[in-house]
Parts: structure tokens; C-alpha cells; sequence
């Protein structure tokens, strides 16, 4: 009898996950198949006129795809350039592409039109490297004013020990190197908004209790001050802002430290992932899905894409997280969307494993047309927050409060390495209106915490069919309260 | 009367061995002659070992792509029968030649470049009376092997490669040695039984027990086979207070005490494939030796040998190991390339940190077997060397910290590190200006262009003159001589008194409308090479320690190896 009973739980539970819903059944993941000379460990992915993917590697290759955007077996590589020192930025421009590689950003050109390049033109090799590995640089594509963006990492975790380490820099057109925003760590990717905005993935460790996606406005201290010694060599920086208060807090910090931007969206540690790399924004106009204009960002650590919907509070960038897609085949870190809707991603575990489990990898993400039943917004509110939906919601669970479960934490801003997530808030959800179009839901909370993360949990709310959410958790970084 | 038969006789025919022990009336005879012998020295003694063991055996391999041998010295004993397989791993020819003690080896490797032609029908092979013995040329991953007698006078006699170019870094030293003392009063005792381990003989009865009359460890029992033990004892004289080393082998299992220490054991069933060796200080004089042994079932063999104080590496047990090399001492290498970069008939680049280049070093390994890098922080050639190009499991396994050496050998660095091209003096003896460690003052790097063999040309500018800097290959490595041609174009409005710096060295030397630079040692990785080439170019001058060339629109360098005769 007892056996019974518990084999029909287990029917129970096991069929009810086979009905569930699975990412699979939104996102399709395509791993392609690469030239077995070589370890395509992508660092980089650009998009070429005619179809074409540009690969750049950690091994220091660019290779270009053919037939990437179609059928996967009909995938054709040729190798464009080697021999680069890691290839961690590519930019397409006027029939060049243009390489960020360790030590400078270059023009590639093929002048003889055999689909290799034959010019290696330095365009900027200003920025100092010591020697040491864990200085990497970051570039970018063109921002809207026609400049290349390159973050370069410390020298290891705490120190700049040459030019510029820890600092963003602008390539303008001529070559002219800018320093831009100082405060910079770990940098693993660099990416623009569907306003053109530059952000940057930077990675847990001192100063960072998780990895972050930052905003780089220019003349901004992004919080590490390991680099903060070079501000005499960037007079259009101005004065060297103070150091931040060791074991503080974000949100007081930026009371002190006027340049200080906060975090954009901490991208919580141990849950969202360990390791932010690439940043893409989705500008396929639908093709993609129903997060147009929303950011996708990748983690290394945790082989996965994350989907970031971003607002501007009081003159601040602040971001809800919510987990997208897992299950890619290696650490990610190259990528790039397609205006098809075709996210490109690749990436390595070498140095720094990666649940993927795979050295490396080059794959694709297609929206199969299906839309998940997912939070689309989240907006912050004076006293809570705004759900907006991408399906119709069913009113009395999402209209229940119990429905919900919030919880309000941050990370000490502290020199030492990392850190757990402290001064937990637990909020009261004290009301749940569903708008008449039952497409979102306004949340009340009996205390919002400026400067928390602000985790929430729906996994009550039912879509109008009865379907769970298929991401049922979000992480706020509420760097600002809004005043209505 | 034990029933061993003994050594002398069977020397040149183990059959001869199984024979005798089926005709026990020689038995008296051999004994006799043995009883003989016992009463000599220590030295007598040790001959009789000596002689007794098998021809020496030894195996010595070529790293690819880094123009070594993996062994630095190996020791013969005088007169001994020596058997030497060179294995050939790398790329390239090498042979093994062994020169008789005092040779100055590249001195008589040179000659052959007086006559290349000739030197080429003999494979390189010097034609010297200080030849003692060789291998043939070992083409690319293929082996030879030489039978030969050891000198019979101790002493140091040098070993190398006599291809063209290989010779300064394929040397090593065969070491004549005098040959230990013998094990004295040896007596057996065989015990019955199954064992897996190695049993506590004390506390068992011995089935039988003996002298044996040749002093060898040995294991001809005519009647045991299977499931059995042996416990040698000897006396063992140590010449003089020092450290030895024993070295055992057993299939299957062996423990040796010296005075009741163990020194060292190979327990439980095995093959004889595994040799180990064990240490033990001894003062001068008498020692009690004691070799446990145990044969579980299949093949059965014991071997045991010793070296140290001043004796070359002598073996105890009439049986010896076909791959026991003695007293070999291995050169010190990382166990060659991991991940190397071949250049086939394209030159290859590899942008990475490159030991010597600094941190923006630019390598090229061209066709032909010649690499070389070059900075993007100095805007110049910093270094040049010849066979492998790079191996890149440093910057490609793992995170990928730290800078790689060269793969391949010979080594230079015309200016002895990272320095500017260009510089404007006052007068030729003017110091040269120091570098700048992140960028030279005045230069601006520019990139590079490939041409349409993937040749690069470096490209930057020094005060407003825009320079070109491009380098080919003539010859190849593998067929011996091979040059480094540097082609560097300026355009612009040269300044006065412009130099380009050509070489730096402790002794610059005209030769041959050319020069010859040398600056001592460079250590890379771990690695030392003889910092010096030669180099020709129109117009170049020495000035103190610098070789200088005015800087003109065109400028043509030559670079070569001293080992090489190269017609500039």
C-alpha cells in the first residue's frame, strides 16, 4: 500500500515535469562544429556584410564564418588572421575589421581580397601591459560617435601596475586614446544599449561582491580604486576622486564619491553566475522574441545567457536580472545578435572552468517562435515594484500577494575579495493589483532598501492558461527609489 | 659443492652455460681458476665482474626541435663492449660521434666546412683521427645504433652532433671509469615456497645453501624455477668513506641491506623492466651484503650493481639489463615541445610574451628553420634563432602567464635585449641611448603588412621617417647553412648623425669584409646559448662595443651563425 502511493507520487511529479515547460521550447541552443586544426576558444564575434561571422580567439585567430545564420552543417570557416595576442574585441567598419588584442586596437585589412588579412594597422598601443596574463583588454564595436571602447583589466585583482590598467579608454577615429572611466577590475565584455549606452561586464573579487554590469559614462569611478593612481596622466578626468571607504556600502560611498556609478545590475553570485562576460542588446525588432531592447548577458562560469531589463531612476541605470537560458556547451565568452535575431555566443573554460563542461564552444541561439510565459519588465515604483508580463496573467493568482516573496540584500563594498550577501531586508508584500489588461501587476512593499538588490520571487503567478512563469525569480539592483 | 656454474666461460656463449651444468666433471676445473682469482685484489675481483657483464647498453634519444641530447654523460667501463642506439625524435639529422679524451670537437667539426663537398659524401662525419666511434646520420625519426669496444684508458671523451650548426649545443661526455670492487665470499641460500611478497627468511629453513665461486649474483639453479627465495651474503669492501648507490632489479621481488639497512627494494611480483636505486654513506672498509630475492612463477632475473665514491657504476650480478646504461646522467629539459607551431611554407606569426622580447615581442618562424622576434615596444629585432619556432602549451594550456623562450637553439641577440633601432649620436663612441621599457622615445608603431608569401614587414616612424623593416630567409637550417637578410627602408628626411645599431657585444671582429659579435652567455628559460653571430651590411662601422651603420634610405643586414661558412 505504501509502495503504491509512493510510485504514484512519483508518477505524479514525473509527469508534471514532463508537461512543464522548458527553455528548450523557446530558445533552441545549435552548437556548430569547428575546424579541428584548432581550439575555437571564442573571444570575440562580429558581424560581416554578406552573411558572415568574424570569430576572434583567445588563441589569437579571427576566423571568418560562412553559413553561420542558415543550416549548421553547412558552416564553412576560413582563417582570417593569426598569430594576434588574444583577440578580445572585434569591430566591423567600411570594409576593415578592427582588432582589440592585448597591447593595441589594430585595422585588419584583406587588400588582395583572398579572405585573409594582409595589413595589420596599430591604430592606438597606449595603454601599458607589465607582463602579466590577467591583464586583459575588452574592445568594443563603434559607439554612435564613430569611437572604439577598450576596458583594460588591474594587474591581477588589487593593483594597476602599468598605464592604465583598470581604466576605460575611448580609440577615437585618429588613434587618439581618451581615458574615460576609471574604477574598472575584471573586465569579460563591453556592450552597447538600443540608446547606444556602453556598458561592461566586471567581474567578483575585491570591491565586487558579485559580478556586475556597470554604465560607463565618461569622467565616471566605476569602484575600484586600483587604478585610480593614473588620474594624473587623464587630465580631462580631472582631479583623482577620494578612495571609497574600505567594508562600506555602494549607496554610501556614492555620497562621498561623486564619480562613483553604481553597478548597473549585480549578477547575483552562486545564482545568476560567477563570471559576466558578453553583453548583447536585442535590436531584432521581434525576431528575437518579445524582450526587444533588452540586454543579454552572458557568464562564463556558468555557461549561460542572462536577460537584463534596464531603466534609468534619478539619472541612474539600475537593472532587473532575470535568468534566460542555460545549457551552453562551454565558458562563455564572445557575442553577438544578429538583426535577425540570431544570438551568436562562444567562448573557453580555460584558466576558469565552466559548467558547459566543453573546452570551448561556438554556438547560436534561434527564438523558435514560441513566447515563454515570463516577467517582460520589472520597474521599480516609490513604494514596490511593476510586473509587466509577456502573456496575459491569471488575476487571482498574480493578484495574490501570496503569491509573491521579496527579499532586500547587498555586498559589503569592501577590498577584500568577493563577499556574502548581508543586511537582509525581508519585506511584507502588502499589495498585488493586476491592471485590467491583466498584461501587469503592481506590487506594494511595505520598505523598499535604496542600494539593495531586490530579489523577488512569483512562482505563484499563473499565466491565463495556468502556466507557471518559466523564470519565476528576478534580482533588482535598486540603486535609486523613484519618486513616482 | 654448489651446483652455480660460473662466469668466465660463458661469456661470449650463455649457451654454454646450460651445457655445463649438465657435465659436472668441469665443474672442479672452473672452481679451481676461481679460487685463483679470489686470492687477487679487490681489483682482480672487480674485473671479474666487470668482464662477466653483458655488453653496456646505452640509449640516448635527440629532443625535437631543441638540438640536444638527453643525455649529458654516460660512463663506460674500460674495455667494455658498449652498445649505443641513438633515437632520433626531431626534425632534423643528427648523428652521435665520439672523440677521442682532449678533442677540441668543434675545432675538428669545423674543418669540415673547409671542404663542405667532401664532408657532405661522409654525412658529416669529421675526418679526424680523434673519431673513436659513431653512429651513421639518424635521418628524422629514424635510429641507428653502434657497437663498439670502450677505451681502455679512463678518462672524459666528448660526444656530439657533426651536422653543420649542430655541433655547439649536441655535445655530452662519455666517461671512461675505473670499475668498482666485487662482492667477496658470496654464499647462497635458496628457500622453497609461495610467496607474492618478499618473505622473512630468518625465519625459515633453507632448502639449500652455497658459495658462489665467480662472486656474481646469479640465478642458474638447474633444479628450482618456480616458487622459490634466495638470500645472498657477501662481504663488500668500500674503497674509501662515501655515498653509494645501488641500483637492483628482480623479477620478481628484491630487498639489499648493507650492515642490516635496507637500501633498497623493489617487493611483490613485477617485471625486471623497473631499476631502483637506493643511496647508503659507507666508511672505508669491510660490509656485511645481503640480497633477498623471491621468484613467484614466469620468468625469473636478478640484477644488482653499484657505484660511487670515485667508481664508475659496476655490476654485482652476473646478469644485467640489456637497457641499464650505468651511471647515465640525463640533460636537464622540460621533455620537449607540448604545443609547437610548425611553419610550414608560410612564415608563422605569434604575438605573445616571449622571453627577451618584452611584453609587446612579435615572433616569426620563417621556411627555412629560422625564427626571430620582434619587439613593438623597441621597434626592433631583439632576437634570432634557428630550428623550432615556439611551443605555445605555456599560453595555451591553462590561464597562460609567463613568457616562452625559444623552441629551437642558437640563439642570438644582436643587441643584447630590447634598445631603439635608431639613435642620433654625436660621435660613433657615444653611448647608445637607454631603453624605455613600455615604448622608445620618438618611435611610433605602426603594425605590420604581409605580403603575398605571408612575408611581414614591420612597420613605424622615427622622428617623422617612416621605416619598413622586413626580413627573409636564404638557405634552409635542415640542409645546413642557412642566413638571416634584414631589408630596412626609411622614408623621409633621415636626421644627421643617424646610426642604426646593427650588433653589441664584448668583442666585435672583422672578418671576411663582415663581422663576428660575441657577448658572452644568454640565458633564456633556463637555456644557455652562445650570444653571437655574424653580420655584413655596407657601411657598417664599430664604434666602442656598438656595430653601427648610418642610416641611409636602404640598408641591407646580413646575419649568420659563427658555426656556419656563409659567403656574404
Amino acid at each position: 500500500m505504501k509502495t503504491l502511493s509512493i510510485i504514484s507520487v512519483l508518477f505524479l511529479t514525473t509527469s508534471l515535469a514532463f508537461a512543464a515547460d522548458k527553455e528548450s521550447d523557446f530558445y533552441k541552443i545549435t552548437t556548430f562544429e569547428t575546424p579541428k586544426e584548432t581550439a575555437m576558444e571564442v573571444s570575440s564575434i562580429e558581424l560581416l556584410p554578406g552573411d558572415k561571422l568574424a570569430l576572434g580567439t583567445r588563441r589569437g585567430e579571427i576566423w571568418t564564418v560562412s553559413n553561420a545564420k542558415g543550416d549548421p552543417s553547412q558552416v564553412k570557416y576560413q582563417l582570417f588572421a593569426s598569430g594576434q595576442h588574444e583577440v578580445m574585441g572585434l569591430a566591423w567598419k567600411d570594409g576593415a575589421l578592427y582588432e582589440t588584442n592585448r597591447y593595441e586596437v589594430a585595422k585588419l585589412t584583406d587588400d588582395d581580397g583572398d579572405g585573409r588579412a594582409d595589413t595589420f594597422a596599430t591604430m592606438s598601443d597606449q595603454w601599458g601591459v607589465s607582463g602579466d596574463y590577467h591583464e586583459y583588454a575588452f574592445g568594443s564595436r563603434f559607439d554612435k560617435n564613430g569611437d572604439l571602447w577598450v576596458v583594460l583589466c588591474l594587474t591581477g585583482s588589487f593593483s594597476s601596475n602599468i598605464d592604465f590598467r583598470g581604466w576605460a579608454m575611448r580609440i577615437k577615429p585618429d588613434g587618439t586614446m581618451v581615458p574615460t572611466c576609471s574604477g574598472i577590475r575584471s573586465p569579460a565584455g563591453l556592450g552597447f544599449d538600443a540608446d547606444g549606452e556602453v556598458y561592461y561586464a566586471d567581474n567578483q573579487g575585491p570591491w565586487h561582491g558579485a559580478s556586475t554590469v556597470q554604465h560607463l559614462i565618461p569622467g565616471s569611478f566605476q569602484g575600484h580604486p586600483g587604478g585610480n593612481k593614473w588620474y594624473p596622466k587623464a587630465p580631462n578626468m580631472g582631479q583623482r576622486p577620494p578612495d571609497p571607504k574600505d567594508n562600506s556600502r555602494m549607496v554610501t560611498e556614492r555620497e562621498r564619491i561623486k564619480e562613483l556609478v553604481p553597478p548597473v545590475a549585480y549578477m547575483v553570485h552562486g545564482k545568476i553566475g560567477n563570471s559576466t562576460s558578453f553583453i548583447c542588446c536585442d535590436l531584432s525588432k521581434g525576431k528575437f522574441g518579445p524582450f526587444q531592447k533588452q540586454l543579454f548577458v552572458a557568464d562564463q562560469s556558468f555557461s549561460n545567457v542572462s536577460r537584463l531589463f534596464v531603466e534609468e531612476v534619478n539619472g541612474i541605470k539600475q537593472a532587473a536580472v532575470f535568468p534566460f537560458l542555460s545549457g551552453f556547451k562551454s565558458g562563455l565568452i564572445g557575442g553577438r545578435m544578429s538583426e535577425e535575431g540570431q544570438l551568436f555566443a562562444g567562448g573557453s573554460d580555460r584558466g576558469w572552468g565552466a559548467k558547459g563542461g566543453k573546452p570551448f564552444c561556438f554556438e547560436r541561439v534561434d527564438w523558435t517562435g514560441k513566447v515563454p510565459f515570463e516577467v517582460h519588465e520589472m520597474r521599480a515604483k516609490p513604494d514596490g515594484f511593476e510586473l509587466t508580463f509577456t502573456e496575459p496573467v491569471d488575476p487571482t493568482s498574480a493578484g495574490d500577494v501570496a503569491s509573491y516573496k521579496g527579499r532586500e540584500f547587498t555586498y559589503s563594498y569592501r577590498a577584500q575579495y568577493g563577499g556574502p550577501e548581508i543586511a537582509d531586508v525581508i519585506p511584507k508584500i502588502t499589495s498585488a493589483v493586476v491592471a485590467p489588461d491583466n498584461k501587469s501587476v503592481r506590487l506594494t512593499f511595505d520598505v523598499l532598501t535604496k542600494g539593495h538588490i531586490h530579489e523577488l520571487h512569483f512562482d505563484g503567478v499563473k499565466s491565463a492558461d495556468g502556466k507557471p512563469v518559466l523564470h519565476p525569480i528576478a534580482y533588482y539592483t535598486l540603486n535609486e527609489i523613484p519618486a513616482k | 659443492m654448489p651446483n652455480f656454474s660460473n662466469g668466465l666461460h660463458k661469456l661470449s656463449n650463455p649457451h654454454v652455460l646450460s651445457r655445463s651444468l649438465t657435465k659436472p666433471k668441469l665443474l672442479p676445473m672452473i672452481f679451481t681458476c676461481f679460487t685463483m682469482l679470489q686470492k687477487y685484489s679487490l681489483f682482480a675481483a672487480a674485473l671479474l665482474a666487470i668482464s662477466a657483464a653483458q655488453a653496456q647498453t646505452i640509449n640516448i634519444r635527440t629532443i625535437a626541435a631543441q638540438m640536444k641530447y638527453d643525455v649529458e654523460e654516460f660512463t663506460v667501463i674500460p674495455g667494455a663492449e658498449v652498445k649505443l642506439i641513438l633515437e632520433n625524435g626531431d626534425d632534423l639529422p643528427h648523428n652521435l660521434v665520439i672523440f677521442d679524451a682532449g678533442t677540441d670537437v668543434l675545432a675538428v667539426v669545423s674543418k669540415n666546412m673547409e671542404k663542405p663537398e667532401e664532408a657532405l659524401k661522409r654525412d658529416w662525419l669529421p675526418d679526424s683521427p680523434a673519431v673513436l666511434a659513431h653512429t651513421k646520420m639518424a635521418g628524422p625519426k629514424t635510429r641507428e645504433e653502434v657497437v663498439f669496444k670502450a677505451p681502455t684508458k679512463a678518462g672524459l671523451y666528448p660526444f656530439a652532433c657533426t651536422f653543420p650548426g649542430h655541433t655547439q649545443s649536441m655535445q655530452g661526455k662519455m666517461k671512461v671509469g675505473t670499475p668498482g670492487p666485487g662482492l667477496t665470499g658470496l654464499k647462497f641460500a635458496v628457500y622453497n615456497g609461495e610467496w607474492s611478497k618478499l618473505p622473512d627468511f630468518a625465519t625459515l629453513k633453507p632448502h639449500r645453501e652455497g658459495d658462489i665461486a665467480d662472486n656474481l649474483v646469479q640465478l642458474k639453479f638447474d633444479d628450482y624455477k618456480n616458487q622459490f627465495g634466495v638470500v645472498y651474503t657477501s662481504k663488500l669492501n668500500a674503497p674509501r668513506d662515501a655515498e653509494y648507490v645501488f641500483s637492483i632489479g628482480a623479477d620478481d621481488g628484491a630487498r639489499l641491506l648493507v650492515d642490516g639497512n635496507k637500501v633498497v627494494e623493489l617487493d611483490g611480483s613485477h617485471s625486471v623492466a623497473e631499476i631502483k636505486d637506493g643511496k647508503i654513506a659507507l666508511k672505508t672498509g669491510e660490509h656485511d651484503f645481503r640480497l633477498e630475492y623471491f621468484q613467484g612463477t614466469g620468468e625469473a632475473q636478478i640484477f644488482v650493481a653499484w657505484r660511487g665514491g670515485d667508481f664508475a657504476a659496476t655490476p654485482l650480478s652476473k646478469w644485467v639489463p640489456p637497457t641499464w646504461g650505468g651511471d647515465v646522467k640525463k640533460a636537464k629539459t622540460d621533455g620537449g615541445a607540448k604545443m609547437p607551431l610548425i611553419v610550414g611554407n608560410e612564415p608563422v606569426i605569434y604575438r605573445n610574451f616571449i622571453s627577451g622580447a618584452g611584453n609587446r615581442g612579435i615572433g616569426v618562424g620563417y621556411p627555412g628553420g629560422v625564427n626571430l622576434a620582434w619587439s613593438a615596444e623597441q621597434l626592433n629585432l631583439v632576437m634570432v634563432w634557428r630550428g623550432g619556432f615556439i611551443d605555445t602549451a605555456r599560453h595555451w594550456v591553462d590561464r597562460g602567464g609567463g613568457a616562452q623562450g625559444p623552441l629551437g637553439y642558437d640563439v642570438f641577440q644582436p643587441v643584447s635585449g630590447l634598445s631603439q633601432p635608431f639613435a642620433v649620436l654625436a660621435s660613433t663612441d657615444e653611448e647608445w641611448p637607454r631603453t624605455n621599457k613600455q615604448w622608445a622615445d620618438g618611435y611610433k608603431w605602426k603594425g605590420y603588412k604581409l605580403d603575398a608569401k605571408r612575408y611581414p614587414t614591420f612597420l613605424y616612424e622615427w622622428e617623422g621617417v617612416k621605416v619598413s623593416d622586413r626580413y627573409d630567409v636564404v638557405g634552409d637550417t635542415a640542409k645546413g647553412e642557412v642566413k638571416l637578410i634584414r631589408t630596412l627602408k626609411l622614408d623621409g628626411k633621415i636626421p644627421a648623425n643617424a646610426y642604426l645599431r646593427l650588433g653589441f657585444g664584448a668583442s666585435i671582429t672583422p672578418e671576411g669584409g663582415g663581422f663576428l659579435v660575441s657577448n658572452g652567455r644568454l640565458s633564456l628559460d633556463k637555456r644557455d646559448f652562445q650570444n653571437a653571430f655574424r653580420i655584413a651590411a655596407d657601411g657598417a662601422q664599430i664604434g666602442g662595443k656598438n656595430l653601427l651603420i648610418p642610416a641611409r634610405a636602404e640598408m641591407k643586414i646580413t646575419y649568420a651563425w659563427p658555426t656556419d661558412t656563409v659567403k656574404h
